[in-house]
């Protein structure tokens, strides 16, 4: 046993303490708007996290992308402050939940429109290929994205131009609010391979085989050109938290859980689990609770943006 | 006539029911609307009485099915649309700009295109720069198509009504801000016409032409000026396209003074177009040079204060009210 996967495990409790803490923050008022958590996902995005090289690779992620981002390496007391719309967020403020935007650490930008991330990372993968530097573009999005013209052009268009990009899609079976099976047709690994990516699929409750699949779709990105890879995950909210109309539980399906059994099974002593889980909890409360006390964005934020005067002030 | 207090998304919800009952070719399509009854709730019960048939819930496919309800618009059916945030018409905007605007100027009126394409706008609840634009503008500079953005729920209802009915694509924005707002609407859904401003309150001094929940801002500045002794109008275009521009003239030829409050873009929008009628159209009786409260040229903030500051809102309206009255 080595010290990656309960670091990994450790990266996971981190995630999804964190957005606990932000779904209490939520119901106390303390958001902006509405938040979409990534809870249920924290296997998936914490794995994209260990095997991505955030100085030379860039991920662009869903409206859903807490998770995604933390796991990336981007500073959470930035993301905590950006969600509760804080100065000293990632974009003090003017961003927010939906819009994590963070390239220094590899993490390009979530977006507020289903699948829009997509065709963006094929263009961070088109600069890493002129760069020829070995980077590559990683594009994640929902079952929900998938049914999105701009997502099955940019599957075309990086097989046609050879891109350095891995897609990655999340399938929680829930598009926004409405069960995917009812809104989708065929399988979503077929229509990868129609366009001629080699397809890897694995389900996060596995930790070993997902954690096999988003390596071996990363080092072919890396090295042979674009890839797919599926990854079963849950989500344990509606759409948005407080969405109670589409709520899920995680019942039996919780990776973390299984992440746990794995790791017990792997000859790993509780007790270091357990001091891994609640290391990550704790760091993401201390984060949290540090980042509900920083001041908020202050409106003389806008003055400096109107009119073309950014492009003056850049 | 019976009137009843409703919400705003109540009297969208009534009337919805009151023409799917009364035309089978009346078919909602949207993303969540079926099951779940609309993200804002407005196509509740929709399909429970209706089936899913005629109330439809898509994959997140904005331009397959908004295009899907171009062509269903142009065979027979009368396709309503939800998107849930006016912000979504960028994935799908060929489908608008291109499809559903131009093919009955093509088809030189074979054509109809009895297509309403419900959607949102609105700032200020922190949904951040891709869910709380306000684009009537936008839409409103493309020729054929209406744009409807309607201000309480009555309104909401009557203009739904005609907007169902018009054999011309109709863009119909609702303000997520106003969803609650509860009004008086007569129980029989009277349609109110497409083009035809209303004066939400008459006042001497000077017309503020606003629409949507700027009217709102709008009404309790004008409260407050009339305890300053300025007698300010209310005019709500309630239709963005086809503008009333002869109302609005009419009534400033009467002040004298127009501020015009939009929460749309403050570059060639509304209010540059109503400002541009009102200047063409009645030039000889402006007592001070037209003014508009808009948004600044940016992207709408997501953190609280950033987004209040973004807003127009009813003290930078008092405060323009007295400005142009002392020119």
């Amino acid at each position: 046993m080595n010290r990656n996967e309960l670091k990994i495990y450790r990266q996971c409790w981190f995630i999804r303490a964190f957005e606990g803490a932000i779904a209490a923050e939520a119901a106390a008022g303390n958001v902006p708007g509405l938040v979409h958590l990534s809870t249920g996902s924290e296997v998936a995005d914490a794995l994209i996290g260990h095997h991505i090289d955030p100085n030379r690779d860039k991920v662009t992620g869903s409206h859903r992308s807490h998770g995604l981002a933390l796991a990336c390496g981007v500073e959470p007391l930035d993301v905590a402050k950006e969600i509760l719309g804080k100065a000293g967020g990632l974009s003090d403020g003017l961003g927010g939940t939906q819009h994590l935007i963070a390239p220094e650490s590899g993490f390009l930008t979530s977006n507020g429109i289903v699948g829009a991330q997509v065709p963006i990372a094929a263009g961070a993968a088109l600069s890493a290929k002129s760069r020829s530097g070995g980077g590559i573009g990683v594009a994640v999005f929902g079952d929900g994205a998938a049914n999105q013209g701009a997502v099955l052009e940019t599957m075309n268009m990086a097989v046609a131009l050879k891109l350095p990009m891995l897609f990655v899609l999340y399938n929680n079976g829930m598009a926004q609010s409405t069960k995917a099976e009812t809104a989708s047709g065929g399988n979503y690994r077929d229509r990868a391979r129609s366009f001629g990516l080699p397809v890897w699929s694995a389900d996060s409750v596995d930790f070993a085989a997902c954690s096999k699949a988003v390596e071996h779709s990363v080092g072919h990105a890396r090295l042979k050109g674009p890839a797919f890879v599926e990854v079963a995950v849950s989500r344990d909210h509606g759409h948005y938290y407080g969405d109670e109309k589409a709520d899920q539980v995680f019942g039996a399906n919780d990776a973390l859980l299984a992440f746990e059994k794995w790791l017990l099974e792997q000859g790993v002593e509780r007790s270091a689990i357990v001091a891994a889980a609640d290391a990550g909890k704790a760091h993401a409360h201390a984060i949290v609770t540090e980042a509900v006390a920083a001041p908020n964005a202050p409106a003389t934020l806008l003055s400096g943006w109107s009119s073309g005067e950014s492009a003056v002030n850049d | 006539m019976t009137e009843q207090m409703m919400t705003f998304s109540g009297a969208l919800n009534a009337v919805l029911h009151q023409a799917m009952r009364q035309d089978g070719a009346v078919v909602c399509i949207g993303e969540d609307i079926a099951q779940n009854g609309g993200v804002f709730g407005v196509t509740h019960g929709l399909c429970d009485a209706f089936g899913s048939d005629r109330v439809i819930d898509t994959p997140i496919s904005e331009t397959a099915f908004v295009g899907m309800a171009v062509g269903a618009a142009m065979t027979g059916l009368k396709p309503m649309v939800e998107l849930m945030f006016c912000d979504f018409t960028g994935v799908c905007f060929d489908q608008i700009l291109n499809q559903a605007a131009k093919a009955r100027f093509l088809s030189n009126g074979k054509l109809k295109l009895p297509l309403v394409i419900r959607t949102t706008m609105g700032a200020g609840d922190g949904s951040g720069a891709m869910h709380s634009q306000s684009l009537h503008g936008l839409f409103a500079s493309i020729p054929g198509l209406i744009v409807v953005c309607p201000s309480s729920p009555a309104d909401a209802a009557g203009l739904l009504k005609s907007s169902l009915a018009s054999d011309d694509p109709v863009i119909f924005l609702e303000n997520k801000q106003l969803y609650e707002l509860e009004g008086l609407v007569d129980a029989a859904l009277p349609p109110v016409p497409l083009g035809s401003a209303k004066l939400a309150k008459d006042g001497a001094d000077v017309t503020i032409v606003a629409t949507s929940a700027m009217v709102h801002e709008a009404l309790a500045a004008a409260t407050r000026l009339e305890s300053a002794g300025v007698s300010a109008a209310v005019l709500d275009p309630r239709t963005v396209k086809p503008l009333d521009e002869a109302s609005i003239l009419e009534h400033v030829r009467g002040t004298g003074r127009l501020l015009v409050v939009d929460e749309g873009a403050p570059f060639a929008g509304l209010a540059d177009a109503v400002i541009s009628s009102v200047v063409r159209g009645s030039f000889p009786s402006l007592k001070a040079a037209p003014q508009k409260l808009c948004p600044p040229d940016t992207p709408v903030p997501y953190a609280p204060a950033p987004e209040a500051c973004w807003l127009p809102g009813s003290d930078a309206i008092v405060e323009a009210v007295v400005l142009m009255m002392e020119d």
